[in-house]
């Protein structure tokens, strides 16, 4: 006590903060030691010093500044309530929502499956209808264009005499624009691996006959052969010969000429 | 416990602040968001007035009331009223800015993470609301020599020490020391004779 008259002095100093390093080292000793009236001197100046703060002029912080400190404090808040508190459990009802999503979506997917394959026997039922339309436009196109060689006046007739007199008769028309058509019954059916050729005996000397197309007769040998575009044209053709050739044809006979037709 | 935790010490009721500073340690959003609207004012002045920028004032309010969010316990009831403490946090923050940003790291240096210890009011202060203290305070500032006013606020809003304020006002240090004494017995003075 006998040393407070000269820190009381220093209270007011001391709650302020103005006191240099060495006084204010002093008089925290001093309150150390427990000197009560200097502890209360020290709060009654603290309490003044803090009365300056009224010196300052008014102003008001901006709402953005509440804003951000509210978005900490409550996410704050909410990380001290998760760690703390379990999680609510899941209501029924969202369970329920939940299964009826997984049926849903199941049935979806059998559904899109059953659908796709829908689609696709469809779509293959489709195309083998196309191909097979297709087929008959060209049977249809071949028959319109066989009946109009036989009929069409323009069409030169003759008959093609099998080498073998056991063999049948066939018969040739050939339309100069349309083409030829050779016919028959009673086709004996070519060796395994074998075809039926038709060749075209050019009238110039010493040429060798033009390759056409390779046939063969149906099982009951009926033969209808179409050459829609031949090698060459009827004006230069001496004949029209057959041949048996190996599958795929020829570029040139290899065997006896089973049947020939000169185109008088 | 928790009356005594927070009555403040001579007196039976239970202030509004030391409810929600309580309030505050059950992490009530709502509390804080009352204490904030309640002080942040004056808070925002004093803290504006030491670093003279708005927006480094807001960062600062903002450290303030996060300190008393997170640190709510710091405050003791029982040892004095809320809102000077809160004041008092106010300060140091501030100027613990300005003492970083103009790296000049003196005598408190070491106490920048510390928070002031809660004071109790003086026995003839009675609740006088902010706007008639201000204007008291004011009034009795107004008062001074101008050069003594501008050697407390040099202290008080800049926090220099006696000699850094000699220096500034080109003052003998006695005078000093003298002009900011005075200055504050005779601010204690009005405002006793207000209450």
């Amino acid at each position: 006590m006998s040393n407070c008259g000269q820190f009381r002095e220093l209270t007011e100093a001391y709650a302020l903060g103005v006191l240099d390093a060495e006084e204010r080292t002093a008089f925290e000793a001093h309150l150390a030691t427990g000197c009560k009236d200097c502890a209360q001197a020290v709060e009654e100046a603290r309490w003044l010093v803090n009365q300056l703060a009224y010196l300052a002029p008014n102003a008001a912080p901006s709402d953005m500044l509440k804003a951000r400190l509210m978005q900490s404090v409550r996410a704050e808040a909410r990380a001290a309530q998760g760690s703390v508190e379990p999680k609510a459990s899941i209501p029924f009802w969202m369970w329920a929502g939940v299964a009826a999503l997984l049926v849903l979506t199941v049935y979806s997917a059998w559904d899109a499956r059953r659908l796709q394959k829908e689609i696709q026997t469809v779509n293959q039922r489709a195309a083998a209808e196309f191909k097979q339309r297709e087929q008959l436009q060209q049977e249809l196109a071949a028959a319109k264009r066989q009946a109009h060689i036989l009929t069409d006046a323009n069409s030169r007739k003759f008959a093609m005499w099998p080498h073998d007199t056991q063999m049948p008769k066939l018969e040739a028309m050939w339309h100069p624009e349309l083409g030829i058509c050779v016919m028959g019954e009673k086709v004996p059916m070519p060796a395994s691996n074998h075809a039926l050729q038709l060749w075209l005996i050019p009238k110039a000397p010493g040429s060798k006959p033009t390759p056409s197309l390779t046939f063969w007769p149906d099982a009951e040998g009926k033969l209808v052969l179409m050459v829609e575009n031949p090698p060459d044209v009827m004006a230069d053709t001496k004949a029209l010969a057959i041949t048996e050739e190996p599958t795929g044809g020829s570029a040139q006979p290899t065997s006896t000429l089973m049947w020939v037709g000169g185109i008088s | 416990m928790f009356l005594a935790v927070l009555t403040p010490k001579d007196s039976g009721e239970v202030s509004p602040d030391a409810m929600l500073v309580h309030q505050l340690l059950q992490r009530d959003v709502d509390a804080f968001e009352q204490l904030y609207d309640r002080h942040s004012r004056i808070v925002y002045a004093l803290v504006l007035r030491i670093v003279q920028q708005a927006s480094t004032a807001e960062e600062v309010v903002q450290d303030v009331f996060l300190q008393l969010w997170r640190n709510a316990r710091r405050y003791d009831a029982r040892r004095g009223p809320f809102v000077p403490w809160l004041m008092a946090v106010a300060r140091n923050r501030a100027l613990d800015h300005l003492r970083l940003k103009s790296e000049r790291q003196r005598r408190r240096e070491d106490q920048s993470e510390e928070l002031p210890p809660v004071f109790d009011s003086p026995q003839f202060e009675k609740a006088l609301d902010e706007k008639r203290r201000a204007e008291r305070v004011r009034a009795v500032m107004s008062s001074l020599n101008p050069q003594q006013k501008k050697a407390i606020e040099l202290a008080y809003f800049e926090g220099l020490s006696h000699t850094e304020i000699a220096e500034t006002l080109k003052e003998p240090l006695g005078t000093i020391k003298s002009w900011i004494r005075n200055g504050l017995l005779r601010l204690k003075e009005g405002l006793r004779a207000t209450t």
